[in-house]
């Protein structure tokens, strides 16, 4: 019988990936893995761009099956939520009404939809795609010919559902209360682009614009916007973005910074043997010049549970890769590297009508992120360049000429 | 396991992937000089042909032509992200012209 046990809170792409490894660590201590969620653990990005169109269905997300945590050993309860923990005594409260004692705790809670002032948004008909459940219920409620459908904020996951729609024949508007959508993650120019890209296979987009009030009765049937205009809609999907839950993180009192709860490279928070990993970790990486950031992807996700776990059975590991994230939006896919900043000077390279093309970020004449369109070619380059330091100069950047990948060292 | 033919030598280009069917399987197959090399088709990172991406022929890899995964042609692992699982590697064996898989 061993003494050690890890509990690891929430069974998304963090709590998953860490669950997973710890068995490849040797760690040989007891595995709680608790999810608030009824399905297996599943991939959330497929959800806002194959999932809601019905070209995969939730077998198809669900990675890997059932039978891959039982054969770690891994104690997986699914439908219960931890809901107190308590650093002193090391135990945790379920809502099943049992109790875990730990020795290590893993907070993988994810973010949740961000609540807006608006009214009827909380009507049942109001789609969402954070959860695969609600994923399935959009799917459903767009089966039967083509639809008008209002997205609520123009992020990439309001994006990604207008392209997917639009590729399989329904209407989409999306409306954006900011003047300038993806700016933020983008920087203007670049987000520019992505716009222009979207808007030219059909998605209307109408930024500036923000929805007052979902009209209806349980079954909206439009929108109204802050200026008193009425849009009518059979389908209106909420995609205003989420915010990381730090509740449990709060109660045990770690340090935060960045929105998030503020770890070290090894996913430690400033509690004894309590670690944040996933979208609510906010963690140091050369690749930015903030002391600390938070990353809502994939990659990170996943680089943080693998961390997380050779720590916990051993001591070791840091995290410091390259951050990475894709998004498809129809037949334009950004492959994103490096953390870009509003605020960095852009050079391009290839077509950005067809598009296939890059956007390669200058900081201090220094290449510190790219955000390739349909060129995986020179997102391999960007890739090695900018984790090896290496920054061509724009001219070489923008000459297709160049061969990027022969500039690097040996 | 059945060894399945895929076809004669010619019909593999140098460094070109081509995608074959083998009983059922989508099989991404490359020939890189005299070796044949077959991995899955299917990227395990989302929905992409590995078959219409490129080779790396210094990492002898191939790369998703999505979001750039790149996959070891011996070992299947890839060594990029976003992808983290391996794709399946199949045996491939050469008698005389033909090209034979085993799936
Ligand atoms: C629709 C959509 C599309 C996306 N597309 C992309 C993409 O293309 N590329 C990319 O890189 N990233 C994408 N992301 C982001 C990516 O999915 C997240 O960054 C990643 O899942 C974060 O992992 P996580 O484990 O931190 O959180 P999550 O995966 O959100 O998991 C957190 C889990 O914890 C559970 N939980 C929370 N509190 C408790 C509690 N107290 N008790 C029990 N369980 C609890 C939650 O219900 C949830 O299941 C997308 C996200 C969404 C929603
Ligand atoms: S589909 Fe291959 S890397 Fe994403």
């Amino acid at each position: 019988m061993s003494a050690e046990t890890v509990l690891i809170v929430g069974a998304g792409t963090a709590g998953r990936s860490l669950a997973l490894s710890l068995r490849r660590a040797d760690f040989a201590g007891d595995i709680v893995l608790v999810s608030d969620e009824r399905e297996v653990p599943y991939d959330r990005p497929p959800l806002s761009k194959s999932v809601v169109v019905g070209e995969v269905d939730a077998a198809g997300v669900t990675r890997p099956d059932r039978a891959a945590y039982a054969q770690d050993r891994v104690d997986l309860r699914l439908g219960v939520a931890v809901t107190a923990v308590d650093a002193a005594a090391r135990t945790a409260q379920l809502s099943d009404g049992s109790m875990v004692t730990w020795t290590a705790l893993a907070l993988a809670t994810g973010a949740a939809p961000r609540q807006l002032p608006i009214a009827g948004l909380d009507q049942p008909g109001v789609h969402r795609v954070t959860r695969l459940d609600e994923a399935l219920a959009l799917r459903d409620a767009l089966v039967g010919g083509p639809k008008h459908l209002v997205i609520i904020g123009g992020g990439f996951i309001g994006m990604e559902v207008a392209a997917a729609a639009v590729k399989h024949g329904h209407r989409a508007t999306v409306l954006e209360a900011a003047p300038e959508p993806l700016s933020r993650p983008l920087g203007l120019e670049v987000a520019e682009r992505v716009l222009a890209w979207s808007r030219a296979r059909g998605v209307e987009i109408r930024v500036g614009t923000a929805v007052e009030q979902v009209l209806g009765d349980g079954q909206p049937t439009g929108v109204r916007t802050a200026a008193g205009e009425e849009l009518a809609a059979a389908v209106v999907v909420a995609a205003i973005g989420v915010a990381p839950r730090l509740d449990l993180a709060r109660a045990l009192g770690c340090a935060e910074a960045a929105g998030g709860i503020a770890v070290d490279a090894g996913l430690r928070t400033s509690i004894p043997d309590v670690y944040a990993i996933g979208d609510i970790a906010a963690y140091p990486s050369s690749y930015a010049d903030e002391p600390l950031i938070r990353v809502e992807h994939v990659s990170v996700a996943i680089g943080h549970g693998q961390v997380a776990a050779t720590q916990i059975a051993r001591g070791e590991g840091a995290y410091d890769d390259l951050p990475t994230f894709w998004s498809d939006q129809g037949d334009v896919t950004l492959n994103v590297v490096g953390a870009p900043r509003a605020d960095d000077t852009i050079v391009w390279r290839g077509d950005a009508d067809a598009p296939v093309c890059t956007a390669f970020y200058l900081r201090a004449g220094r290449l510190r992120a790219a955000l390739a369109a349909n060129d995986t070619r020179t997102l391999r380059a960007a890739r090695r360049l900018i984790t090896a330091g290496v920054s061509p100069t724009p001219e070489q950047l923008a000459d297709p000429t160049v061969a990027l990948i022969e500039l690097l060292p040996g | 396991m059945t060894q399945v033919s895929i076809g004669s030598i010619s019909d593999f280009p140098e460094a070109t992937p081509t995608r074959v069917e083998a009983d059922g399987t989508a099989l991404c197959v490359i020939r890189v000089g005299d070796r044949i090399h077959a991995i899955c088709d299917d990227c395990p990172h989302a929905e992409a042909s590995l078959a219409d991406g490129d080779f790396l022929a210094g990492d002898l890899e191939i790369e998703c032509p999505l979001h750039g995964s790149a996959f070891n042609l011996v070992t299947g692992e890839p060594s990029e992200p976003p992808a983290t699982e391996a794709v399946a590697v199949y045996a491939v064996t050469i008698d005389g012209d033909d090209v034979l898989v085993e799936v």
